[in-house]
């Protein structure tokens, strides 16, 4: 069944989610001047992976990741999908960690973040247990209500900008390729588009949509670190820890009756983030499924328990910097194999058939 | 039928999970303060804080004060001796003591964009007499509703382009900035209205290094374009009202020189005139009046090293390493050009020279 739709509103929920928290600061941080460049091959990153990963995908219609390695053979199988399970489950756990904290951060100061991971991992883990189908309308419902929200206050955020900030336009060394803030800004670029391989044969979209749906988030990807750096410069900007929260805290809206329009920006990405956790779940869930065909109550149950408990083991804020830099190396690795691999083995498929 | 008790186990769990009920204080049991006063006493923070309080049929302001090394732990000796928990979520003006803005309010600015519980849109006021007096005078003349110092500075009612307005997040910007400092307004209790505004403190680095008159603040008003709509300006010849105004400006930078030419067009309106003078006159006479008291403030603002007019803005074609050197090497080397044009809109219901 088509729906396009569907899966082009859940590519942008899912990136909108990633974007305006932790990815601003990882891409001001790692260069001093000219964040475009580093935007730029972020997004040519971004473009191509994603270009390859469904060019292959296509040439199995009907048919999601699992299925095409388990065709290659049982090995094949454990060494694609093994990684790719432990990232869905590293990943679980280090956004709900990091989000929770985010929220004590920014707004919950008193609530103990075991709460509001209980909370994520509720709603997100009931949404997974339901399977793809309702997440995916769940995705809808969200987007009707936020997206609207999202762009007000993307517009309200250029109240205080100056565009001299934008100068210098050129950074001559590519050191910022080499700092670790830079690769951990990647989770934003690459880390969101797995789920495209999973959908089959539950969903089918048009090649085309998806990417015209990327091209989208370009504008965002660019706002999200060039407003903060408009409006406070980058002495400034690199000093906040959610710059991009930060510029949306200081726009000051006198018609508005309410106070703080970063509350409902806050709550909206958690939502999409919610959204997102129940994803890597269900994905998790069904590479479990494959080897141990069960319902997917009994495996999103044990995943939110592991999840929980490993994530109240991390302490402090710290802590959750590193795991991100760990993981980095992980997330590249499974989102440059996984792509690849697929459309290799497609190629050689269909030169033999 | 097994499913239904997980589902209303669900949505039980849910009950209590979704309330946000976590810690909760009613907001009867939480003071809000508007308007926050810190002063420096002996290395220890005086803060003031002034807090409206509903009652049945009247409202009532407060002004409570406590000492503390630092300002959160001078709310949270408050916070214990009152009956309620303070919140500074919604203060809205956060008077500074001038002694404590020529030491410098860095620290004070860091903490308050830092615990994110002051919003950074406050406004930074300085306060030239001891903030003590300031408060009890603000409490014996201020209307019952406790907004007066607010709304003195809302563009929607008191405000006036003369004065300067400028937030918490400003000031924190202009500390880390290498080409960009602040005014921040001065005032102090008046005798007939309840604030007397006095010009400007020029803050450099967090620190109030220079003062400026009202006059000179409408400038730097106007210079970043902020509207000066409705400030009558009086000359000898005439009186108008501003009604509108834009800038221009042209950056060189030769031999490690930089060079600005900035042009402020102003659109006025005639008001009063005294004899008989011609357009012409009107305008020469407002033009040269602008011209002399910028470049007045102008030296002031060299001599004293601070970049409220936020001029290295223009420049950042300079590299980033001697764009830190801004304030410093390249500022007081600025040649600046400064021009008004003026542009006499109506004349009013006389005709000029008709009287």
């Amino acid at each position: 069944m088509d729906k396009s739709l569907h899966v082009v509103l859940m590519y942008l929920l899912v990136h909108l989610g990633l974007i305006f928290f932790l990815y601003p600061n990882d891409i001001i941080s790692s260069s001093d001047e000219g964040q475009w460049l580093p935007i730029a091959i972020g997004l040519l990153f971004h473009f191509v992976l994603v270009w390859i990963y469904m060019k292959g995908l296509s040439f199995f219609p009907k048919q999601n990741i699992i299925h095409i390695y388990s065709e290659m053979g049982r090995g094949f199988a454990i060494f694609f999908l093994l990684p790719v399970f432990m990232y869905l489950m590293l990943v679980n756990i280090i956004g709900v960690r990091a989000y929770s904290e985010i929220i004590t951060i920014i707004f919950l100061s008193n609530t103990p973040s075991w709460a509001i991971i209980i909370l994520f991992l509720s709603i997100s883990g009931y949404l997974a247990a339901k399977g793809v189908e309702v997440i995916f309308r769940t995705g809808i419902l969200l987007a009707l209500i936020f997206i609207p929200i999202i762009f007000f206050v993307s517009i309200a955020s250029f109240q205080n900008v100056d565009w001299h900030y934008l100068f210098p336009l050129i950074d001559d060394d590519f050191h910022f390729m080499t700092t670790p803030s830079y690769m951990k800004s990647f989770s934003a670029f690459i880390g969101g588009f797995l789920f495209l391989g999973f959908t089959a044969p539950h969903l089918t979209y048009d090649r085309k949509k998806v990417l015209i749906a990327a091209a989208l988030l370009i504008p965002f990807f660019v706002l999200a670190v060039y407003i903060p750096v408009l409006t406070f410069g980058q002495g400034t900007a690199s000093r906040f820890m959610f710059p991009y929260i930060m510029t949306v805290d200081s726009t000051y809206i006198n018609w508005l009756m309410f106070d703080r329009v970063t509350m409902f920006f806050i709550l909206c990405l958690v939502t999409f983030i919610m959204l997102h956790l129940s994803l890597l779940l269900w994905m998790a869930y069904q590479i479990m499924n494959h080897w141990f065909p069960h319902q997917p109550f009994y495996s999103v149950l044990p995943f939110t328990i592991v999840i929980f408990i490993t994530s109240i083991m991390i302490i402090d804020w710290k802590t959750v910097e590193r795991l991100l830099w760990w993981n980095s190396f992980l997330q590249f690795y499974v989102l440059l194999t996984i792509p690849l691999s697929i459309y290799f083995i497609g190629r050689r498929r269909k030169g033999r058939t | 039928m097994r499913t239904i008790p997980v589902k209303l186990l669900i949505i039980l769990c849910s009950v209590f999970l979704l309330n946000g009920c976590w810690d909760t204080k009613d907001i009867n049991h939480r003071s809000l303060p508007i308007v926050m006063g810190v002063a420096m006493e002996d290395d220890q923070y005086n803060i003031h804080l002034q807090i409206p309080d509903p009652g049945t049929d009247t409202m009532q302001v407060r002004i409570v004060s406590e000492t503390g090394e630092t300002v959160s732990k001078a709310v949270d000796k408050l916070s214990a001796d009152m009956e309620s928990r303070i919140d500074l979520l919604h203060v809205k003006v956060i008077v500074i003591e001038k002694e404590l803005a020529k030491e410098g309010g860095k620290d004070l600015i860091s903490g308050f964009m830092r615990a994110r519980e002051v919003s950074p849109k406050a406004l930074v006021v300085v306060s030239d007499e001891e903030i003590e007096s300031f408060f009890s005078n603000l409490n014996n003349t201020t209307d019952p509703q406790g907004t007066t110092l607010f709304d003195f500075f809302d563009k929607d009612a008191g405000w006036s382009p003369q004065i300067a307005l400028t937030r918490v997040w400003e000031v924190y910007r202009s500390i880390h900035s290498f080409t960009r400092d602040v005014a921040l307004p001065i005032i102090k209790s008046g005798d007939s209205t309840v604030i007397d505004h006095l010009g400007s403190a020029v803050i450099k680095n967090g620190r109030m290094v220079e003062r400026i008159d009202e006059e000179e603040t409408l400038l730097i008003n106007a210079f970043h374009e902020e509207s000066t709509h409705g400030k009558v300006e009086v000359m000898e010849e005439a009186t108008v009202l501003i009604v509108g105004n834009t800038m221009d400006h042209k950056s060189r930078y030769i031999d490690q020189v930089p060079y600005l030419n900035s042009q402020l067009h102003l659109k006025v309106v005639l008001l009063e005139t005294r004899g008989n003078p011609t357009d012409k006159e009107i305008r020469t006479s407002l033009e040269t009046q602008l011209t002399n008291r910028f470049n007045e403030m102008f030296t002031k603002l060299q001599e004293s090293k601070a970049d409220v007019l936020g001029l290295g803005q223009y420049f950042r074609e300079i590299p980033r390493e001697e764009l830190k050197k801004w304030r410093s090497e390249h500022y007081p080397k600025l040649k600046m050009e400064f021009e008004v044009h003026v542009v006499i809109r109506n004349e009013g219901q006389l005709k000029l020279g008709g009287d």
